[in-house]
């Protein structure tokens, strides 16, 4: 890879996280997602700057899948899919967590049940 | 202004501690008003909450402790009271040293007071040697960005005023501890430590297993650095 490849991929790396930081910042991505997101864009920035890790991934790459430059686009396309889903999975759990509340702030505001005797 | 307070307790298959820490409740602090909330518990918490009479707020599925906080932080808000007491369920938290808290949360002027093991001694002796260490790391975190020091940034003993319902209810907070906290401090609200002793915990298990100890303290430093953010966004928002 050439030192404006690993730029390339570094910029990208860097707008991921700051995408994901900021839909964990306002409510779209869990926290626990966030964190996974976050660590695999600073592994890949990280590989990729530091040159003994770089030649170690590619040549473990090229051992693996001979030319490794349509895999990584590939890895990337995968991952890009799995924060939108995982936004959609935040979402959706979030609905239903505010659902959940709503019906037990109705429940909370009914006089409570009791069997105890009155005294 | 006793009987504007809340006490709220989150509670997730509690049924050996429950029952116990209400009556403690209704015994010393009859004059505030009880609020269990149910998170989803699948022992018998829910049965005896009911034949206790206490008001329960119940969750009918497992959302989680800063979610059911968060349950309370609401109702609290729109039943108008004036300020929210937490406590856990297991009974770690004595409620005949809530009311000592109250009186230092009326006097010192706080927008939050954290009911803490550790202000007294300055030390975390006693907690195991990974709690330990995380709860250093998030102490001196907390006063490298606030400039104040808070010993026990975990705990689930808190008395909050109104003022913070709002934020609180709006942020994003994992259990309400450390990056609540920065959130609070960095708007400019007073937040405090009283001493508290605590008891060793008799039944049930802590909330964080192996998985969540290594899990906690990485979701909690996203969140104090979004926190830090959300707090410059909202002052720079205020200003103008």
């Amino acid at each position: 890879m050439t030192w404006t490849g690993g730029l390339v991929i570094d910029a990208l790396a860097l707008a991921f996280l700051i995408w994901v930081l900021n839909l964990v910042r306002i409510g779209r991505l869990y926290v626990g997602y966030g964190v996974i997101l976050v660590a695999l864009a600073a592994a890949s920035a990280g590989v990729v700057s530091i040159t003994p890790l770089r030649a170690a991934t590619q040549a473990a790459l090229a051992r693996l899948f001979g030319a490794g430059g349509p895999l990584v686009v590939a890895l990337c396309m995968l991952v890009l899919l799995l924060a939108y889903v995982l936004t959609q999975v935040t979402l959706l759990a979030s609905r239903l967590a505010t659902l959940v509340q709503e019906l037990a702030i109705r429940h909370a505001a009914e006089p409570p049940r009791s069997s105890r005797p009155a005294s | 202004m006793a009987s504007r307070i809340l006490l709220a307790v989150p509670a997730h298959d509690e049924e050996a501690t429950v029952a116990d820490l209400v009556a403690r409740v209704r015994r010393e602090l009859p004059e505030y008003d009880l609020l269990v909330v149910d998170d989803g518990s699948r022992d018998r918490t829910g049965r005896i909450l009911d034949e206790l009479g206490v008001r329960t707020a119940r969750h009918y599925c497992n959302l989680g402790y800063g979610r059911a906080i968060q349950t309370a932080l609401k109702y609290a808000a729109r039943s108008g009271y004036e300020g929210l007491v937490t406590l856990d369920a297991d009974g770690q938290h004595p409620p005949e040293q809530v009311r000592a808290m109250l009186e230092a949360f009326g006097a010192g002027g706080f927008d939050m007071l954290i009911g803490s093991r550790y202000v007294a001694s300055q030390r975390y002796a006693g907690a195991p040697l990974g709690r330990r260490l995380g709860m250093r790391t998030l102490s001196l975190l907390l006063s490298l960005v606030t400039g104040q020091r808070v010993y026990d940034t975990t705990s689930g003993l808190k008395a909050m005023r109104r003022v913070v319902f709002a934020p609180l209810i709006r942020g994003q907070f994992l259990d309400f501890h450390a990056e609540a906290l920065v959130y609070l401090m960095r708007l400019g609200y007073r937040v405090g430590e009283f001493p508290i002793a605590m008891p060793e915990r008799l039944h049930g298990q802590s909330m964080y297993g192996l998985v969540s100890a290594l899990e906690y303290p990485l979701k909690t430093l996203l969140l104090l650095v979004l926190g830090l953010t959300q707090a410059s966004l909202a002052r720079r928002e205020a200003r103008r």
